[in-house]
């Protein structure tokens, strides 16, 4: 799943616990199978990632709102050598820019159970939450047929 | 502000090099100071070191006072390493500016430095996959050439450029690399190869990426009224602009109009009074091949998505609108990041004084030189005009 066990400098996975973060109710949503985000109280601006202080106005109030699970394809590749450190035995794996169904929203994510040349720009695609080998929780899509 | 000036140029070979980070610092002191050689070391008084992944590559932090003792010199008003990923070498140049105009720095010496191979290359693909957000980003298994790719096929779908257009961003850049012996690769290519080369992230192919390549570049700065003492033909800096869009590859404006070059190409040239139809060559950030292509665009040489049709025909080449990347570029010199922006500079300076072998010498009085870095979220532009 990409980590280097005991080796920080090369763990891409976000550390997730309340220990560790401000944010750790997103991944406790993906654990529910939801994608969430953080949306501002005071000026209402959703912004990707989940925030702890609000960029546009500096509010500290935030509220999670939910992303919808399903979006389309709007740039897809392949990684297929040159991988990282932690993700050379997952080659060859897709990975997308994806547009969140019915929202001006994108987020970037790999698409499992897919292949390059069998997937289009504007194909529909579904959230599906993957727990790491440590209990960690991140979330990828599929194609949703 | 006083008027700065690049007095002298120095280059180390580029390659897979059997030498650390610290023999480049030292190699790059020969050709430098022959370059320059009534300069005595002692009278540099500021050092500026480009090196982006030193931290990691060659698990070495700090890296300026060592390249200071590395390369004998003794800096008393400014010592600093700039990092900014692939733009660290024009950052650096940029920082001497500021330090040489205002008068702060009389006489600087600014080297890119970078030791990029290292006995397990997946380690150098994950220490360049965090120079995208890590956490949002990098996780996905996105690095360069799978970011590069994305912009490559939204480029293809909204515009109609062609595989076979990028191939010849290759191929032009590999036919000028093969006049420059410090280039990484310096053998000419044919679009068959290009197009025949191993998938890398679809529609990205291996001769479509820069290389993974170590190397070392410096330059001697200093302000108008020295320059002469050291050469007849200073090259002045006379433009600079730097934009950036945030990091998060989906805040970005767009993927495929890079917004933060056209702000700095803009500022680079009205700081220095001039057009895009003033320059007579320009280094442009040809990290992978649709680079080049939109980069053509931004640069305003032609109608945005007409950058394929732009390389079909020639213009980017001797005797079209615009040379660009006559040394190679970044595919075929490779890409030891901190050095490029420098190397893209030394390019210019030494056109100008016609110090390059007669199959690319274009010479002319203006140059312009493009670094990007990341997800091309940042962009820094530099206009040169030629002194004496």
């Amino acid at each position: 799943m990409g980590q280097v066990d005991g080796r920080f400098a090369f763990d891409f996975y976000p550390l997730e616990s309340e220990q560790h973060t401000r944010i750790s109710r997103f991944f406790d949503h993906l654990r529910e199978g939801r994608l969430t985000t953080t949306k501002c109280k005071a000026c209402g601006v959703v912004l990707w990632q989940p925030r702890v202080v609000c960029s546009h106005c500096r509010s500290e109030e935030m509220e999670w709102i939910d992303l919808p699970r399903e979006g389309t394809v709007f740039a897809h590749t392949a990684v297929l050598a040159g991988a990282p450190i932690g993700f050379e035995d997952e080659v060859p794996f897709v990975v997308a820019v994806i547009q969140l169904k019915g929202l001006d929203f994108r987020v970037v994510a790999r698409i499992d159970d897919a292949k390059y040349e069998e997937l289009h720009i504007g194909d529909a695609v579904r959230l599906k939450v993957i727990t790491l080998a440590d209990g960690r929780v991140w979330f990828r899509f599929v194609p949703a047929r | 502000m006083r008027k700065v000036a690049i007095v002298g140029c120095g280059l180390t070979k580029w390659g897979v090099r059997a030498a650390t980070y610290k023999e480049l610092a030292q190699e790059v002191v020969k050709p430098l100071f022959d370059d320059v050689d009534d300069l005595d070391r002692s009278e540099v008084d500021s050092l500026f070191v480009g090196s982006a992944l030193v931290d990691r590559l060659a698990f070495q932090a700090y890296p300026a006072p060592l390249v200071a003792e590395q390369m004998g010199l003794t800096p008393t008003r400014m010592c600093m390493r700039t990092e900014m990923a692939c733009v660290s070498g024009q950052a650096a140049m940029r920082v001497a500016y500021m330090s040489i105009a205002s008068g702060m720095s009389d006489i600087a010496v600014v080297v890119g430095i970078e030791k990029m191979n290292v006995p397990n290359l997946a380690e150098t693909q994950a220490s360049m996959a965090c120079v995208l957000d890590r956490e949002w980003d990098g996780v996905n298994g996105l690095n360069a050439p799978p970011y590069f790719a994305l912009v490559a096929q939204r480029h293809m779908h909204e515009y109609g450029t062609t595989r076979e257009q990028m191939g010849l961003v290759k191929v032009k850049n590999a036919e000028y690399s093969a006049t420059n012996p410090y280039a990484h690769f310096s053998k000419k290519v044919s679009l068959e190869k290009v197009l025949a080369s191993p998938m890398i992230a679809p529609p990205l192919r291996l001769l479509d990426c820069s290389g993974i390549t170590d190397g070392a570049a410096a330059v001697v700065m200093t302000h108008g009224d020295l320059a002469k003492r050291f050469t007849d033909t200073p090259v002045f800096i006379e433009g600079l602009g730097q934009a950036t869009d945030g990091s998060l590859v989906v805040n970005l404006k767009s993927l495929t109009t890079w917004y933060p070059m056209k702000a700095a190409t803009r500022d680079a040239l009205g700081m220095a009074g001039v057009g895009i139809g003033d320059m007579d060559l320009a280094e442009t950030h040809d990290c992978f091949t649709i680079s080049e292509i939109i980069e053509y665009e931004d640069l305003g040489l032609c109608e945005k998505g007409q950058g394929g049709r732009f390389i079909e025909d020639g213009q980017s080449k001797i005797g079209g609108t615009l040379p660009i990347n006559l040394r190679g570029g970044l595919l075929c010199c490779g890409h030891p990041l901190g050095a490029t922006g420098v190397a893209q500079a030394i390019e210019v300076v030494q056109q100008f004084k016609a110090e390059v072998p007669r199959e690319r010498h274009v010479g002319g009085e203006w140059g312009l030189c493009h670094n990007l870095s990341g997800s091309a979220n940042n962009h820094a532009v530099m206009v040169l005009h030629r002194g004496g």
